[in-house]
């Protein structure tokens, strides 16, 4: 793929993005406070992100028992720190950072 | 303070093993502006997907996008380039950062905005320091993808604490088991499918009262 297809290819993935933010203000745009839409609204998001948080887990390639462990170790520092300090750039840093250390430094 | 721009960091520097010039990378951040995306894409390009593929698996993975605008509809402006604006940056962060304050007059626009443009800048930033340092001094990256799971926890974690119905979480890691073992090459499709005809079932019998 050349410099010009990609750039096509953000193209592609800007207007899908923003079909997908646009989609409730264009179509409801007449309904401010739909009950049941309010109710999807809090629900649904933090449902999507479990799934999410389990697509980026696949993504990591887990193959081994030591790679499963890093990961769960990772996972456990980031729910913690996020529990102590509840400091979003904290918790992201220190659990990619013992992932990071356990991948290059101890090659697991 | 924001994570955007390590994650963003982490994001160029996943991109330079295309191979591309790094000034793409912040490119993708002014362009497309989306996190999870983004690094999606790098899995794509590298995989050789054609466009319609990418355009059908940038609606699937930022489907969720629409909720977060059923949520923050009431606090956006009714026209103008700031509406449009502000619709094209909801992000997962800046969603949870608008959420997180509570209700805002119509009026606050400019903050809004404010938040939306400092964080979009924050993310371009943060893609072409990791894209241009990647691309200078070429370190190790493996691992780096860890970065994306912490995102996606660190927002499950901020959700879940203004969540009434936590149970719903575990049909969500249920049906993302199922989705797992039955259909791996559709993983988000199905398992958010299934999370939704969950929820309207649910919905629709009048078990939800929060």
């Amino acid at each position: 793929m050349d410099n010009v297809q990609l750039f096509g290819f953000f193209v592609v993935m800007s207007i899908a993005t923003f079909i997908t933010r646009a989609l409730p203000f264009v179509a409801l745009a007449q309904v401010r406070s739909h009950s049941i839409l309010d109710r999807f609204g809090k629900s649904l998001p933090p449902m999507i992100m479990v799934v999410l948080v389990c697509f980026g887990l696949m993504s990591l390639e887990i193959d081994s028992v030591d790679r499963g462990g890093l990961s769960a170790l990772a996972l456990f520092i980031v729910i913690t720190l996020h529990a102590f300090f509840r400091h979003p750039l904290l918790s992201i840093l220190g659990g990619t950072g013992v992932y990071v250390a356990g991948i290059q430094g101890f090659g697991l | 303070m924001f994570g955007y721009i390590p994650l963003g960091m982490a994001f160029g520097v996943l991109f330079q093993s295309l191979g591309y010039h790094w000034i793409f990378a912040p490119l993708a951040g002014v362009v497309i502006y989306a996190g999870s995306a983004q690094f999606m894409a790098v899995g794509l390009l590298a995989a050789g997907v054609s466009y319609a593929e990418a355009f059908i698996a940038t609606l699937v993975l930022n489907s969720r996008h629409m909720f977060y605008g059923l949520s923050v509809m009431g606090r956006y402006p009714t026209r103008g380039l700031s509406r449009w604006y502000l619709i094209f940056g909801l992000t997962d962060e800046t969603y949870s950062l608008i959420t997180a304050r509570p209700p805002q007059s119509p009026g606050n626009v400019h903050y809004l905005v404010y938040l939306t443009g400092l964080n979009q800048s924050y993310w371009v930033i943060g893609c072409a320091l990791g894209a241009s340092l990647q691309s200078f001094y070429a370190f190790d990256s493996r691992g780096f993808e860890f970065a994306l799971v912490a995102l996606f926890l660190v927002l499950l974690i901020e959700q879940v604490r203004t969540m009434n119905q936590r149970w719903l979480l575990a049909v969500a890691l249920s049906t993302s088991v199922l989705a797992y073992l039955l259909t791996p090459n559709q993983f988000l499709l199905v398992a958010i499918g299934l999370c939704l005809v969950t929820l309207m079932v649910f919905i629709r019998t009048g078990g939800d009262h929060g």
